[in-house]
């Protein structure tokens, strides 16, 4: 188990970080903020690129910075490698002198280059220059660069920010596949909770500087669905039991006996895929307290309630399924029509193209 | 020795002179360039403009000054004397001194603009992926200010040629040891002799347009190359 210990403090003109935590980097950990929330900050401080922070930062053991002790271990020295948003290539060097400059300073390389080629899909691109490349394979080239460093740590300062959404789907699932063949411990820093939702194991939530939330993904998002931080929703990750070709529908499994439908053209997943993870935003799930029949809407659940709070004319309803917990935003009104209570079992109605993974959008060709 | 000879001498003299002093230039002008692109501190103006002086004064004042310094009373000569055997004043060494003061920020402000204009980013990308300081320095900060390290010698190595007053304070009118083209040319229009002053003029009129077209020259192409920087920034 990888352990990030943090306890720093970061002054800057106004803005100040303050940070003590310790982060377990099992999987992906994910670093959800508005701008100004220090996300890029704590990223340069664990990075080694801060160097007014204060503090104490020790990773697996090791120091990275202690100011009581005077110890600083340089960037350059912590095997800690950072993707920036904008990629950040070498414009006097082609893609694979990119790749090399990093490969060439890798203090023990056990990774073969051309692999790494292979694995992040730029094989046509290194003979090319930077200049020549877009901006979805600039990325990709920076993200090879960034592995081929062979980091101890690898992270990624919204490396999707400045891309399309086609351009951002494909990285996602790259980024995905890396993590799986090479688990490489990863913290992910964006402002953008539909990429989080896709990639994190945990999430960080910074707020003016402080840890506001940290916990497992979909718990956290749950935990946020009353902060105005992000829009109320369900976030799941659920395993796929069959595939309705016919109709475009995935049946992903949400207890025993109840299913919920996704249209395959919102997702795009490779066979190997056996579980997805999807959200549903908290007004696309409406309540009844009978169980509705001969309806177009063709999930439904059938949940408990768990709680309900109200917040002027809006209402966000927390339930339960199976071991699955759900959010339903509906009208003050409706819930007083209804009469809804807390342990109530109730039926939640939503489209299959209210289940979403990643912003609506769909791939254009599923190469 | 005949005028051409003699004019020989002092071209080769003016040619070991710029050299040297670009040499010099280039290993003083380089690391205070780095330095004053990444100051923050309020001094760093007062530095920028000690180092900007030459381009104001006239070279008769810092001329003046260093003879002064250089003469075996002054401590500085007196240094120098102890150290070499050898009198500073009126010597080959006193010129390129002179030189690369009066020279410096032809160098230092090229070099300067370059590694301001590098920024941070490009740096920090070398450093996340193990590159130390010297490391970035030579293999990302070099290639890519290549340009403005041609235009900086460049222009040291054409300024010194083209010094009169420096020399004239410092270094006397010494065959072989500081007279230079400028000196020359000056003592050929002092004797009347046109003829060999036109040569000489000429001369560094064309051989100067020559080396200004170059830098120029080498200045468009990587135009390319900069604004493939900005483009990656976007």
């Amino acid at each position: 188990m990888n352990m990030l210990s943090i306890d720093i403090n970061c002054q800057q003109n106004d803005f100040s970080l303050s940070i003590t935590k310790d982060l377990q980097l099992s999987g992906i950990l994910g670093v959800l903020g508005h701008s100004g929330s220090g996300k890029t900050t704590l990223l340069k401080t664990i990075a080694g690129l801060k160097t007014q922070a204060i503090g104490k930062l020790t990773f697996n053991n090791i120091v990275l910075m202690n100011s009581e002790l005077n110890t600083f271990i340089p960037c350059e020295q912590r095997q800690i490698s950072l993707v920036f948003q904008e990629g950040r290539l070498f414009p006097h060097l082609n893609v694979l002198e990119n790749l090399n400059f990093a490969h060439k300073r890798c203090q023990s390389p056990s990774l073969n280059l051309t692999e790494i080629i292979e694995l992040t899909e730029i094989s046509h691109l290194i003979n090319k220059k930077v200049t020549e490349i877009s901006g979805g394979e600039k990325q990709r080239v920076a993200l090879a660069r960034a592995i081929l460093a062979e980091p101890k740590l690898l992270l990624l300062d919204e490396p999707l920010s400045a891309l399309d959404q086609n351009s951002k789907t494909a990285l996602i699932q790259l980024l995905k596949k890396v993590h799986s063949q090479l688990s490489i411990p990863m913290i992910y820093v964006s402002h953008n909770i539909d990429e989080i939702q896709q990639l994190a194991d945990d999430l960080l939530v910074l707020k003016s500087g402080k840890v506001f939330h940290y916990g497992p993904v979909h718990q956290v998002i749950h935990q946020l669905n009353n902060s105005g931080l992000i829009p109320q929703q369900t976030s799941l990750c659920l395993p796929i039991l069959s595939t309705d070709e016919q109709h475009g529908l995935h049946r992903l499994q949400v207890t025993d006996q109840q299913i919920i439908l996704l249209p395959t053209e919102n997702t795009n997943l490779s066979q190997d895929n056996k579980s997805v993870r999807c959200f549903i935003f908290a007004s696309d799930i409406s309540l009844a307290v009978q169980e509705p029949s001969q309806s177009s809407i063709i999930n439904q659940l059938k949940a408990q309630i768990l709680a309900i709070t109200t917040d002027k004319h809006q209402t966000l309803v927390t339930l339960q399924c199976g071991k699955h917990n759900f959010f339903a935003s509906i009208s003050l009104f409706s819930l007083e029509r209804l009469q809804l209570q807390q342990n109530q079992w109730v039926f939640m109605q939503f489209k299959a193209g209210a289940v979403r993974t990643l912003k609506g959008e769909t791939r254009v060709n599923n190469g | 020795m005949d005028d051409f000879s003699n004019d020989s001498l002092a071209l080769i003299t003016t040619l070991k002179m710029a050299g040297v002093t670009t040499l010099f230039l280039l290993l003083i002008g380089t690391p205070l360039a780095w330095a004053l692109a990444k100051m923050k501190s309020r001094f760093k103006v007062v530095v920028e403009a000690i180092v900007a002086l030459p381009l104001v004064l006239p070279p008769t004042v810092l001329g003046f000054y260093l003879l002064l310094a250089f003469s075996p009373q002054s401590l500085p000569g007196k240094l120098w004397q102890q150290a070499t055997g050898q009198q500073l004043a009126f010597s080959f060494s006193a010129i390129v001194i002179g030189s690369i003061l009066y020279s410096l920020p032809f160098v230092v402000q090229p070099l300067q603009r370059a590694f301001e204009q590098l920024g941070e980013d490009i740096l920090e990308a070398g450093a996340v992926l193990g590159a130390g300081p010297i490391d970035r320095f030579i293999h990302l900060v070099l290639p890519m200010t290549k340009a403005s390290f041609i235009t900086a010698a460049s222009l040291g190595f054409a300024h010194t040629v083209g010094e009169f007053g420096v020399v004239l304070m410092i270094g006397g009118n010494i065959p072989g040891e500081t007279r230079v083209l400028s000196i020359a040319l000056f003592d050929h229009v002092e004797a009347f002799n046109y003829g060999q002053a036109h040569l000489l003029a000429a001369g560094l009129i064309i051989a100067s347009l020559i080396l200004l077209s170059l830098i120029y020259l080498i200045n468009h192409q990587p135009a390319a190359n900069k604004s493939s920087l900005r483009g990656n920034k976007q």
